[in-house]
């Protein structure tokens, strides 16, 4: 048996194969500019290459993914910090710190900052993902079906409870998510569900289908339909990035572990991700900070701390996604279809039939972070021409490209077709402020705790108190329930303080 | 993604309330009848087991319960709360015309890749759909189509070997010939 360290010196050895190695760097190109150009998002640029992954082993479309989650999640900040346009809705933090540095004359050292801190809190966080999955993947192979299925519970009522204003939208669209996943052949007893004799229905709705539909498809036609939209500024400037000293970083220090800290365990929560851990650790700077009232003026603690935590956060979802098969993010979520495209099923196993894949995409996410500064510094000059290209074009190719990618999955114009469907409900669900990311995790854990309930069922023969008789299962539910049921208390004490105020 | 906005208040009436409580109401009264549907299919039953319907009926009747919840949050909300129909009067306005137009077109180019095949097809949307979307220079719209189509199909047909749909009949001829002159096959 290999130890740890062989398997990472295998994995470093697989990551810099030619293949691997440009799959890195090919994702982080196309993560960069699409967390950069908004509307566009790293979310939407992962989506899109899914289907074509299809095409490559698992190991190089994961690290495509990986280089694309990366390279995406700090892009963001670029046109933020230039443009006061935040690529993405996780890098809005950073967007008002920097944008403020910007007009203080320190646009360079700003960038550089962010890039730095940035791969700091993206090597760190894949550092303790490599250190803390492997223990956690071996208390995960002692789980049952009935720990899977509180685990995935949990999964699905975290997304509910964060991040969400409307209880009921969210489980509307989660329970919509979990309904479409019952459409096809059932896997335990072969019955077709809801297929209505249609040979098209019976294969099922293939989630990657809706998720290029509801993101990619539902975005661009809200983008390009919407009146009286303020489009920011565009410098004519080039700027250099100034990577900051060493004693810079030094006096951040504090602020930097903070940011990962809460990262590390934000990402790590189904449902939260990035944007909740760019806002969770922004606030909680701001709280430990002596001067809280210049937050937003232009100050370093609050860009550093937010940029920290977004990337912090890449190796805190991927923990949860590797080592129980339960993403911890849109993206984690995504990435687990590459999984089951490749008929991989993510979770404890994977580290003993393919540790040394398991190992690569550690070492990738090292290496990725590490490439990301070069990949920040060559590219922050050119987006203020990249920022021309008309949305227009953009929205055009995207649909484009979706076409092909849902084309690609089956070689069937049926599934076009349900993106095309998928699309359009995609823009009403975003007109109706139905939220999407519950339904697409819906549609993705609702097939795997059908099944992890359905077999527990039938090993204890409809014995419904063996998810409570096993302390690890019984806990995970408690806890779910309590995540469910906390917002409505929280509404009830509200309304009881403004009766009685 | 796009993020919910803070709605402005507006005044409480029966009339409003109903029609705030429209998308909960359609997605109730569906998930009802889907759960009808549901128990006339379920012809599979296993005994001593839950059956393959169990849990789509269930989820149905979960949803229905959301349905309620959502109609609750509405009901007792003093003003359109975030996340309610009414929530989209305080939303950017939309222009109704494109959308129509720009749905029709992505409806219209899946249909048009069956038919006619995916150059064509791909062609006329990427025009259609710039235009439709404000972009009026015809160059501009002719050179961005044309290379637009070109390098797709050299990606996607000639390095990825993906069959993107040829069309039927005469198209399929004509897309054939557009790869041939094109050296794509």
């Amino acid at each position: 048996m290999l130890g740890q360290l062989d398997y990472l010196w295998i994995g470093l050895i697989n990551t810099f194969d030619p293949l691997n190695f440009s799959m890195i760097t090919l994702g982080l190109i196309i993560g960069v500019f699409a967390g950069a150009l908004p509307g566009i998002t790293m979310l939407n640029a992962i989506v899109l290459v899914l289907p074509f992954t299809y095409l490559m082993g698992i190991v190089p479309a994961l690290l495509l993914m990986i280089g694309i989650y990366c390279g995406g999640v700090f892009a963001g900040s670029i046109t933020g910090i230039l443009f006061n346009i935040p690529g993405d809705p996780m890098n809005i933090p950073t967007t008002w710190e920097g944008y403020q540095l910007n007009k203080k004359g320190f646009v360079s050292k700003a960038l550089g900052m962010a890039i730095i801190t940035a791969a700091i809190g993206g090597f760190l966080s894949a550092l303790i993902m490599t250190i803390a999955s492997p223990p956690f993947a071996k208390v995960a192979l002692t789980f049952s079906s009935a720990e899977y299925f509180a685990v995935v519970f949990l999964g699905l009522s975290s997304v509910v409870v964060i991040g969400t204003r409307s209880i009921g939208s969210a489980l509307i669209s989660l329970f919509i998510g979990i309904l479409l996943g019952t459409i096809g052949m059932d896997d335990i007893y072969g019955v077709p569900r809801f297929s209505f004799g249609s040979r098209i229905l019976e294969t099922g709705i293939n989630f990657v289908v809706v998720l290029i539909g509801l993101f990619a498809i539902g975005e661009v036609l809200e983008q390009l339909t919407m009146k009286g939209k303020e489009v920011g500024k565009l410098a004519r400037t080039r700027p250099k990035t100034q990577l900051p000293s060493f004693m810079e970083l030094w006096g951040l220090r504090n602020t930097i572990l903070r940011g990962l800290g809460v990262g590390v365990i934000v990402g790590a929560i189904p449902g939260a991700g990035a944007t909740v851990a760019s806002f969770v650790s922004y606030g909680v700077e701001k709280q430990v900070s002596k001067h809280p009232e210049k937050f937003g003026t232009g100050v370093w603690e609050g860009l550093v701390s937010s940029e920290t935590a977004i990337s912090g956060s890449t190796g805190g979802a991927m923990i949860p996604l590797l080592t129980l098969g339960i993403p911890g993010s849109g993206a984690t979520a995504v990435m687990m279809g590459a999984f089951l495209l490749h008929g991989v099923q993510p979770g404890p196993l994977l580290f003993t039939k393919t540790p040394e894949a398991v190992y690569t995409i550690f070492v990738g996410m090292l290496v990725c972070n590490l490439i990301m500064i070069l990949a920040g510094l060559f590219t922050a000059r050119f987006f203020s021409e990249l920022m021309r290209v008309p949305e227009i074009m953009l929205g055009a190719f995207i649909i484009t490209f979706c076409l092909i990618g849902a084309f690609a999955l089956r070689n069937d114009m049926a599934d076009v077709w349900f993106m095309a469907l998928f699309g359009i409900l995609g823009f009403f669900m975003r007109r109706y402020a139905l939220p999407i990311p519950p339904l697409i995790l819906g549609i993705i854990l609702g097939p795997m705790a059908e099944s992890y309930f359905l077999t527990t069922m039938i090993g204890e023969r409809n014995d419904w108190s063996i998810f409570f008789r096993r302390p690890v299962s019984g806990c995970l539910l408690i806890i779910s329930v309590g995540l469910l049921v906390m917002p409505f208390f929280r509404n009830l004490r509200k309304k009881g303080k403004e009766i009685r105020t | 993604m796009s993020q919910e906005i803070i709605s402005t208040p507006s005044p409480k009436g029966g009339r409003n309330l109903v029609l705030r409580l429209k998308a909960p109401l359609l997605i109730f009264f569906v998930a009802l009848f889907l759960y009808f549907l549901a128990g006339r299919m379920d012809n599979f039953s296993v005994p001593g087991q839950l059956g393959p319907f169990f849990w789509p009926k269930a989820i149905l009747i979960f949803l229905m319960i959301s349905c309620g919840i959502k109609g609750l949050e509405i009901a007792f909300s003093p003003s359109p709360g975030p996340g309610s129909a009414a929530s989209e009067i305080s939303r950017p306005d939309v222009h109704y015309p494109r959308l129509i137009y720009l749905i029709a077109l992505v409806l219209g180019v899946v249909l048009a890749t069956q038919t006619i095949g995916f150059p064509l097809a791909n062609f006329f949307f990427l025009w259609l759909f710039m235009f439709a979307a404000g972009m009026r220079q015809k160059l501009y719209l002719l050179t961005t189509s044309l290379i637009g189509t070109i390098i797709l199909l050299y990606l996607f047909v000639k390095v990825v070997y993906l069959p993107l749909p040829r069309g039927y009949w005469f198209f399929e001829d004509l897309t054939l010939f557009f790869y041939r002159i094109l050296r794509i096959i």
